[in-house]
């Protein structure tokens, strides 16, 4: 069963009719993706607010890492098209198509260098010589790490826990000044306090830029998020504002997947 | 109890054999040392029937030919390395690992041959040499030799580099060259040294491939930098003349020393790698 082949790829609601916002940030249509001849994403559809936290749901194996990957191009074998801001993701050239998405992976990777070069890891050669201490505070303040690394920036990026190597690749990906930020459950390796402090830091960011949040954590889903997308098994299953998802799921999948986090589609 | 003994026998057993190499050198080649004195390190002339056993020719070719070898393994090896992991599909660069270990199995009098074969040949043509003996042909033998050490080396330590921080760069919307320069080789690099520093001491102890290129001449290179004359290396030195010396003799003695030197390179390389 495809539940997605009739949706129109405007940014019109699903199931209610109404329209989330004139123009959406990111707009799918149809991306299908296959790796080694396996169908991982079938026909993917879906479109997303001008700011906001989306939640991104579903099994663990659903697609959600590769559907983040396609929209940064990590993955380039999809078919379909991904628009962002209205412009297709193909048609722009992928290094600064990257620097406009954010991408905070799962597991932290931070360079081996010192805190403050991994801050200024992605700028250019010439910025990077004569970027402002000032802006290297700012972004380290709105990840929430400043105060824990301002006496020693110059320190190996390692030497950091993993929850504050997970909120420095956060400043270093806002170093760039994104229009766009994927997070890849950036918070599933963390402590519960270093959890809530990037959940508070995301939410203050994602009043500026829209935020695709991938979690696994219902919990969390509902704390954080305006809008919620669910897949299973490389298929999007339903799409709906927040509350709406949470406490009358239109789908029969998402209802189960709810109650229980199994999902049975097919 | 009894493996943490074993253990610590092991450990005394290594360290003993590793002390004993330079204390056995030393003693062997005191008889020379006593008659020849310190000076002959850097004495020119080695004429054993006359007493004159000067090192200086010996060492200036080794570390010629091994300065020639490195000038030209080091970024082959590392581009070669970087193109079959980086660029290469998958399906070539383990056909290239393979081509590679290949070479780096094969016994170094084969390279030698084959330097007699090729290389001399090509080199009397092309410097209109009298043979085409000479320091180059021995540095370009030896590079021959230490560039499979370098590629597979290199090649393991890119592939060493995560996924995770590949894509990490590739996200901050790194280009490639950068990714390269900035990612990939201050990861890689600590590899590539120990690559390097194998290199170095396989190409340092190369004996047989050496002999039979070099030209076994006594002679400083004349200007200093005349790369195209024949001359002379410590392992060459030794493996020529070492069934020649009477067991005991002042000449046997003397090619400990030379033996002595080269123990004392390969702990310096070792020394300067540490850092
Ligand atoms: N490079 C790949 N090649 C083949 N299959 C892959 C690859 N990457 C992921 N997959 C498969 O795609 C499916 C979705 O993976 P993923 O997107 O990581 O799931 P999620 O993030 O939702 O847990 C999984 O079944 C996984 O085995
Ligand atoms: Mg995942």
């Amino acid at each position: 069963m495809n539940l997605n082949r009739s949706l129109p790829c405007t940014p019109m609601e699903s199931g209610a009719n109404k329209i989330v916002s004139a123009q959406p940030s990111l707009c799918l249509c149809n991306v299908s993706l296959q790796l080694d001849g396996h169908a991982i994403l079938g026909e993917i559809s879906l479109h997303m607010p001008q700011t906001g936290i989306t939640a991104l749901i579903g099994p663990s194996g659903a697609g959600k890492s590769t559907l983040l990957r396609c929209i940064n191009r990590l993955h380039d074998g999809w078919q379909g098209s991904i628009e962002l801001g209205g412009q297709s993701v193909r048609e722009t050239d992928v290094d600064s198509l990257r620097r406009q998405i954010g991408l905070i992976a799962q597991k932290p990777a931070v360079f081996p260098c010192s805190i403050r070069d991994n801050v200024i890891f992605g700028l250019p050669n010439q910025q990077r010589k004569s970027v402002s201490d000032e802006s290297i505070r700012q972004v380290l303040e709105q990840a929430a790490l400043w105060r824990e690394v301002e006496t020693r920036l110059n320190d190996d990026a390692d030497t950091l826990s993993v929850g504050q190597q997970q909120r420095l690749c956060l400043a270093r990906a806002l170093m760039l000044e994104p229009s766009f930020l994927l997070l890849d459950e950036p918070t599933s390796a963390l402590d519960p306090r270093s959890r809530d402090m990037i959940e508070h830091s995301l939410q203050s960011i994602a009043s500026q830029i829209p935020l695709l949040w991938v979690t696994h954590d219902l919990e969390q889903a509902k704390r954080i998020s305006e809008r919620v997308i669910f897949i299973c098994d490389g298929r999007l299953i339903e799409q709906a504002d927040a509350s709406d998802f949470f406490s009358r799921p239109e789908r029969m999948e998402s209802r189960e997947f709810l109650r229980w986090n199994v999902c049975d589609c097919d | 109890m009894l493996l943490k003994f074993s253990l610590y026998a092991c450990a005394l057993l290594v360290l003993v054999s590793a002390l004993s190499v330079p204390v056995f050198l030393l003693h062997a080649s005191m008889p020379f040392w006593q008659a020849a004195g310190i000076s002959s390190i850097w004495g020119r002339e080695w004429y054993p029937y006359e007493h004159l056993y000067g090192l200086l020719p010996a060492i200036t070719g080794t570390l010629w030919s091994i300065f020639i070898a490195l000038l030209i393994a080091i970024p082959c090896g590392i581009c070669a390395a970087i193109t079959a992991s980086e660029l290469l599909p998958r399906h070539l660069a383990e056909k290239a690992r393979i081509g590679m270990e290949v070479l780096a199995g094969i016994p170094s009098i084969v390279y030698g041959l084959i330097g007699l074969w090729v290389l001399l040949p090509f080199l009397q043509a092309v410097f209109d040499m009298l043979t085409g003996h000479s320091l180059l042909a021995a540095g370009l033998m030896l590079s021959l030799m230490i560039l499979p050490t370098i590629m597979l080396m290199s090649m393991d330590a890119l592939q060493q580099v995560t996924r995770e921080q590949r894509e990490a760069g590739q996200s901050l919307g790194l280009d490639w060259s950068t990714q390269l320069t900035r990612v990939l080789m201050p990861q890689a690099w600590p590899g590539m040294r120990s690559g390097i520093l194998l290199a170095l001491g396989r190409a340092l102890g190369e004996t047989m491939a050496v002999m039979l290129v070099v030209g076994s001449l006594d002679r400083l290179p004349q200007p200093f930098y005349n790369i195209l004359q024949p001359a002379q290396t410590l392992t060459s030195r030794i493996g020529r003349e070492i069934g020649e010396a009477a067991f005991g003799s002042i000449h046997f003695s003397a090619l400990m020393a030379a033996g002595l030197m080269l123990a004392m390179m390969g702990l310096t390389i070792s020394l300067l790698g540490k850092r």
